[in-house]
């Protein structure tokens, strides 16, 4: 493995949580798959299309998100939103972002 | 639209292992999905066609996306029972293979046949019981993985502590070299009062020739010869347990020793001169060239089987005691 697949790798490993915290976070007002998508990677989370379809359903069985189908405009899109259970696990993984960002602080410095 | 497109094609493909329950409403999702995706690059200047082709490239694999969308594993056997699995199969593997290899020969050796039809037909059957062994314990736990995705570890057992093997120990005991010398003193003592008195009481007569197991002819020289080598392995038992442990070239000289008893006694036992042929003819008058016949070639296995035995257990310990 070379030098800049075992970073991909190390990177991806690191991220794999933060996108499940961004979009509890976001989904606090309604949005729908592409434009979550878009959202994501303007805010600095690049997400693939086929991890996140995926994601927004298992966060829906798992009760922190709910959806509902808006017909009001020429394309109908499910609109999924955070539920209070989701806003609890965001508020919990954020907490815990920030303690895991202090701890790194805290790290022995490089010179 | 009248052709199909190829969105068409992949949102089918993609639900065709999504549950029909959810089938509608996951296609009709995955479907505008699409669509967004390939309007925002035509709104980029991308042709249509170029821009449904890249977006369905980067979505990939249909069956993977669906198997994304139903918590499907996309492997046989998982972490969680993967352990479970191998230990099972190398301990089965361990205790079938062996006593069907030792089965098969035997029962193939008391229907006469030729030692080319043996090999071959343990050949056949080792490999068959394996690849039936390994097929059918990898099928179950397959079905466990799948069908208790929800149901924890019930099946297996959670590892504990108390599960640590025992530190084997290296050296040779005490226990070990009594053992070894008790059991060559009644192997000698057995041979010698066979030869002498005989086992079977009946035939027991003073005076007369002992109605001895082994043949009268092997005596003095050949039974001579087996208690040097007796008197040799004593010595290797004592030289072990001063020395503490196996070496490797007192594995050889124990594989030496062992062959040095099976070789002769196979090669006697192939000539007819192993056993005393009056034996069976004298306590079995009736059937006696059958059973003599079977005894020969059972007695010839377990030859073959201890000193096999033997060797193996004493390479083992010696690999054992030089890490």
């Amino acid at each position: 493995m070379s030098e800049t697949e075992a970073l991909e790798t190390h990177l991806q490993e690191l991220r794999r949580g933060t996108a499940v915290l961004a979009c509890l976070r976001l989904l606090e007002t309604p949005g729908y798959g592409y434009g979550l998508l878009e959202e994501l990677s303007a805010r600095g989370f690049e997400t693939d299309a086929n991890t996140l379809y995926p994601l927004l359903r298992r966060l829906e069985k798992q009760g922190h998100l709910t959806s509902e189908w808006n017909t009001d405009e020429a394309r109908p899109r499910k609109f999924y939103r955070t539920s209070a259970a989701g806003s609890r696990l965001a508020a919990a993984l954020t907490a815990d972002f920030h303690a895991i960002a202090a701890a790194i602080d805290s790290l022995p410095q490089e010179d | 639209m009248t052709a199909t497109t190829l969105t068409d094609r992949y949102v089918a493909a993609a639900m065709r292992t999504v549950p029909e329950k959810q089938r509608d409403d996951l296609g009709a999702e995955l479907r505008v999905s699409i669509d967004d995706q390939v309007d925002a690059r035509v709104e980029n200047g991308e042709p249509h066609g170029d821009a449904e082709r890249a977006v369905l490239t980067e979505l990939g694999d249909p069956d993977k996306l669906a198997a994304g969308y139903t918590d499907r594993p996309l492997y046989v056997i998982g972490p969680k029972y993967y352990l479970d699995w191998w230990r099972l199969l190398k301990l089965l593997l361990a205790i079938v293979l062996p006593a069907a290899a030792f089965g098969v020969a035997l029962a193939q050796t008391l229907a006469g046949e030729g030692i080319g039809t043996i090999i071959g037909t343990v050949v056949t059957t080792l490999f068959s019981v394996a690849v039936n062994l390994c097929f059918w314990t990898t099928l179950v736990f397959v079905i466990v993985e799948r069908s208790g995705a929800g149901a924890g570890k019930d099946l297996t057992t959670a590892w504990t502590v108390d599960q640590l093997p025992e530190p084997t120990s290296r050296g040779v005991g005490f226990g070990d070299m009594v053992a070894s010398l008790v059991f060559l003193a009644l192997a000698a003592g057995a041979i010698i009062w066979d030869l002498t008195i005989g086992f079977i009481p009946a035939y027991v007569v003073p005076g007369e020739e002992p109605l001895s197991f082994l043949d009268p002819g092997l005596w003095p020289w050949w039974i001579a010869g087996l208690f040097v080598i007796m008197a040799l392995e004593a010595t290797l038992a004592v030289v072990v347990y001063l020395v503490g442990r196996w070496t490797p070239w007192l594995a050889v000289a124990n594989a030496v020793l062992a062959l040095a008893v099976a070789v002769p006694a196979l090669i006697l036992l192939s000539q007819g001169q192993l056993l005393n042929p009056e034996y069976f003819p004298t306590i079995i008058p009736e059937d006696a060239e059958k059973v003599a016949a079977i005894v020969s070639v059972v007695t010839g296995f377990g030859i073959a089987a201890i000193a096999l035995w033997d060797i193996i257990d004493v390479s083992i310990k010696t690999v054992r005691a030089r890490r």
